[in-house]
């Protein structure tokens, strides 16, 4: 059996560790978008006790600053004297935690592009805090997240690849058994892995683009 | 819309719980077996399937002592540590015996015996002695009984200046070494047969005879108490010999080791009594 049947075979297979990949992606990103969100909300409008902010810095600095291999391995080990955490739960929490920590950046500039006067004068027109982030400040913000985010979506979908490392079976590792059980083509095979992982991050980017300019600010278009 | 987006995010959710959290209900004889499935001929994955000499051997182990297995996937490098941790209950591999490891699981009697060749190109001239020597690279699987062994006997022990490079499997080490990139691979005689079957342009440029006895391991402390069933199935897969077909279907032509082999001293569980034979073991 020749390669191209192999993959023709196997195909299946592929497309089965892209979607736990995807599965994957769409969880740390959920996770690293509620938190990366609150991080940033508490960050700028919260109290400005050190108590507070302290910790989250500190959180936000640790987990931009550990390779994420290193962080699966402390999560998948680490964390199983506690709790018996899976594989692939132990991946979605060490991304998702690791994805809030760069999102809540990305919220943070988008929220501090939206001119500082403008808080000012939703607080001098009577409305609370809370009502001038969530009518004022957010639409605006979220918009221009969505460019930055883009970036993070692209890089978070190349890295659901290592979870490979701690036993989930998502693309990369299925590639591997093709290239193993058929004793090399190393090169042909992850060919199609990454037009695959290309397609994937291309459909993304560009419903995200499509986003992007339909819910441009005006005045703000490219 | 909004409904569509709310039940996509049940099945989401529905789908992460489903794997995020094991189940504690699990049923008592049920085993999770870690295996390095792309380590072939001892276990592999083809068209989707779980396939190997671990892996059938195994699944007729598990037939024999009447317990449930389920195989769990890992790269060799994690597979120790998994099972260390507990993460796993049963580590089913070409896994060779070392005095290093045996500190951290425990062992199963012998059920292979392999020794290491020195894998050179087709068209090299290379012989066993000038392949490891004078500044060659040559290629190891990181964490492998070969690159201690290499690292133990030539590296750190010797004026042999070698240098090692470690991959993360022995087919991408066996790749590299077509590209130029290394001169030769220390690998096992088992799967070094396997490359020269599959007709990759390999041959053997020498045997180093190291002996070095293949079994399966549990985590230290055998917490499960399989490590008797285990070590009462291999004999008796044996004996049936339903072992040799297994070995005869998967590397045809090899005469298996008799079994139990050759049992390492410093081994504590091959101390007498063996966990499951105690007529076995080293006195």
């Amino acid at each position: 059996m020749n390669i191209y049947d192999v993959l023709i075979r196997d195909f299946p297979f592929l497309l089965k560790g892209l979607g736990v990949a995807i599965v994957l992606l769409a969880a740390l990103l959920l996770i690293g978008f509620v938190l990366g969100m609150a991080i940033c909300l508490i960050q700028l409008y919260g109290p400005k006790s050190r108590l507070v902010q302290w910790p989250l810095k500190a959180y936000e600095r640790i987990f931009r600053g550990i390779p994420i291999i290193i962080m699966l391995f402390i999560f998948y080990y680490g964390i199983s004297g506690v709790w018996d955490i899976s594989a692939f739960g132990a991946a979605i929490l060490a991304m998702g935690l690791r994805s809030a920590a760069y999102q809540s950046q990305i919220f943070r500039s988008a929220f501090q592009s939206v001119p500082a006067g403008q808080m000012m004068a939703a607080r001098a027109m009577g409305m609370s805090k809370l009502s001038a982030i969530r009518h004022i400040m957010f639409p605006q913000a979220a918009r221009h997240a969505i460019g930055p985010w883009t970036n993070e979506f692209s890089s978070e979908i190349k890295e659901t690849s290592l979870a490979y490392v701690i036993g989930v079976v998502e693309l990369t590792r299925q590639a591997h058994y093709i290239i193993t059980s058929t004793q090399g083509n190393v090169l042909t095979v992850f060919a199609v892995v990454a037009l695959l992982y290309f397609i994937l991050n291309r459909a993304g980017n560009s419903l995200l683009y499509a986003f992007e300019r339909k819910l441009a600010v005006p005045g703000f278009e490219k | 819309m909004k409904k569509l987006s709310f039940l996509s995010a049940a099945v989401l959710c529905s789908a992460i719980s489903g794997s995020f959290f094991i189940t504690s209900a699990q049923a008592q004889e049920s085993y999770t077996v870690g295996v390095e499935a792309s380590f072939p001929p001892w276990a592999y994955v083809e068209g989707g399937e779980f396939k190997g000499i671990a892996i059938d051997a195994m699944d007729a182990i598990a037939d024999e002592a009447g317990f449930e297995i389920e195989f769990q996937d890992m790269p060799f490098p994690s597979l120790i540590p998994a099972l260390a941790a507990e993460k796993i209950d049963i580590l089913a591999t070409g896994l060779t015996v070392t005095e290093e490891r045996s500190q951290n699981i425990d062992f199963t009697i012998p059920w292979w015996e392999t020794n290491d060749v020195v894998l050179v190109p087709e068209d090299s001239d290379l012989n066993v002695f000038t392949a490891v020597c004078c500044g060659a690279r040559v290629g190891v699987q990181g964490g492998s009984s070969q690159q201690a062994w290499m690292e133990e006997n030539i590296v750190n022990s010797s004026d042999i200046d070698v240098e090692l490079a470690k991959y993360d499997n022995y087919v991408t080490a066996v790749d590299d070494m077509a590209i130029g990139r290394i001169s030769s691979v220390i690998v096992d005689d088992t799967s070094a047969q396997e490359y020269i079957n599959a007709g990759r342009p390999v041959k053997m440029a020498g045997k180093i005879y190291i002996r070095a006895p293949l079994a399966l391991a549990v985590s230290k402390g055998d917490p499960q108490e399989i490590l008797g069933d285990l070590n009462q199935g291999i004999l008796s897969i044996y004996e049936a010999g339903i072992w040799g077909e297994i070995i005869e279907e998967y590397i045809p032509g090899v005469t298996p080791p008799a079994i139990p082999g050759h049992m390492p001293g410093f081994v504590d569980t091959y101390q007498k009594p063996v966990a499951g034979l105690p007529e076995l073991g080293n006195e």
